[in-house]
């Protein structure tokens, strides 16, 4: 059954994207792990919790635009469970992560599989990211770009001074001090905007904007059409006649 | 480290520079039990670019102040130079409770 399976392209493919899971639910033989190592080769087995959690990592990161990373202080059991239920509430995730296997992920965020093994030389030592895992670090991740509930999580933490703090943050592909993070907060949400400069290109529209998007061709017109003259001279004389 | 003694911690730190990793290991290192039961903390998270210093400054029971800069330590130097105090009050404590 499971060689027939790997045989098939898709299935392959589709198995060695899946959670290592998935993968060592087949491979309860020697043999069967052996196929399975082969489609997938990590530094650590497939079914590891550490292969697991980079790529629990690579998915948080791939599909959530807004991530906030945040300092916590030794949470007690009540805490934790408030702080979630709390961000929940806004639309937020909180994971607490594992410092080491976060950064492996960021050094090799640029390959599709960060959990395979790279040489030291050609991973990216200079992630942005890479400065703020340097205690207890836990992210807040939202899965799409709207301010207004950065914001929400941000006055819900002030509360919590030291026991959770924010620290930095990651919004699409950049990496946000404090000081960006706070003017971030403050704009509309991404709709919102690209609604807004629509509405401004249709104002610009009726006075230059059509005129100067026209231009260009209006000038190559006239320029083909002055060559046609000169060439020939008498063309206009004769489209009169007939 | 010996966090018995204080009373009050202020850590201001910039994530981003090298004095990072000493103050968050000092801020985790203080048990949550003293935290709900008097201990003071307060934490400034600073940017590049602004005028403060970065600072670890403790204030201990018998109102002594300490004031330390992480960039310029690692996390084991802090926590000794706060334990020099510190185990000046436990000697002086388990003599006066004799």
């Amino acid at each position: 059954m499971l060689p027939l399976l790997f045989r098939n392209p898709v299935v392959v493919s589709r198995l060695s994207f899946a959670s290592p899971l998935i993968a060592s639910r087949f491979a309860s033989t020697t043999v069967e792990r052996n196929a399975v190592d082969a489609i997938r080769k990590t530094v650590k087995p497939v079914d590891s919790r550490k292969t697991f959690l980079i790529d629990t990592y690579k998915h948080l990161m791939e599909k959530n635009p807004v991530m906030l990373f945040c300092h916590h202080n030794n949470l007690t059991k009540g805490e934790n469970a408030h702080f979630r239920e709390e961000i929940n509430k806004v639309g937020g995730k909180l994971t607490i992560l594992r410092n080491n296997l976060f950064q492996v992920y960021l050094r090799n965020a640029q390959n599709t599989d960060p959990a395979a093994p790279i040489r030291r030389s050609e991973q990216n030592w200079k992630h942005p990211l890479l400065p703020f895992f340097k205690g207890p670090t836990a992210a807040i991740s939202f899965s799409e770009t709207d301010p207004a509930k950065v914001k929400k999580v941000m006055k819900l933490l002030e509360k919590a001074q030291d026991k959770l703090f924010i620290i930095g943050a990651k919004v699409e592909n950049d990496a946000y001090d404090m000081r960006q993070l706070s003017t971030f907060k403050d704009l509309p949400t991404k709709t919102q905007m690209q609604s807004e400069l629509l509405g401004l290109l249709h104002v610009l529209s009726g006075a230059g904007l059509v005129q100067t998007l026209e231009a260009g061709s209006n000038m190559l017109y006239l320029t083909l059409k002055s060559h046609e003259d000169n060439i020939n001279p008498n063309k206009k004389e004769g489209d009169e006649e007939n | 480290m010996i966090t018995k003694y204080f009373t009050k911690a202020i850590v201001k730190f910039n994530p981003l520079g090298k004095e990072a990793k000493t103050a968050r290991l000092f801020l985790c290192a203080i048990p949550p039990s003293q935290r709900t039961s008097g201990l003071q903390l307060q934490n400034e998270v600073l940017v590049s670019g602004s005028s403060k210093k970065p600072t670890v400054k403790v204030i201990f029971k018998d109102k002594t102040e300490l004031e330390v800069d992480p960039s310029s330590m690692n996390f084991t130097e802090l926590g000794n130079y706060f334990d020099r105090h510190s185990r000046k009050l436990a000697l002086k404590e388990s003599i006066e409770s004799q």
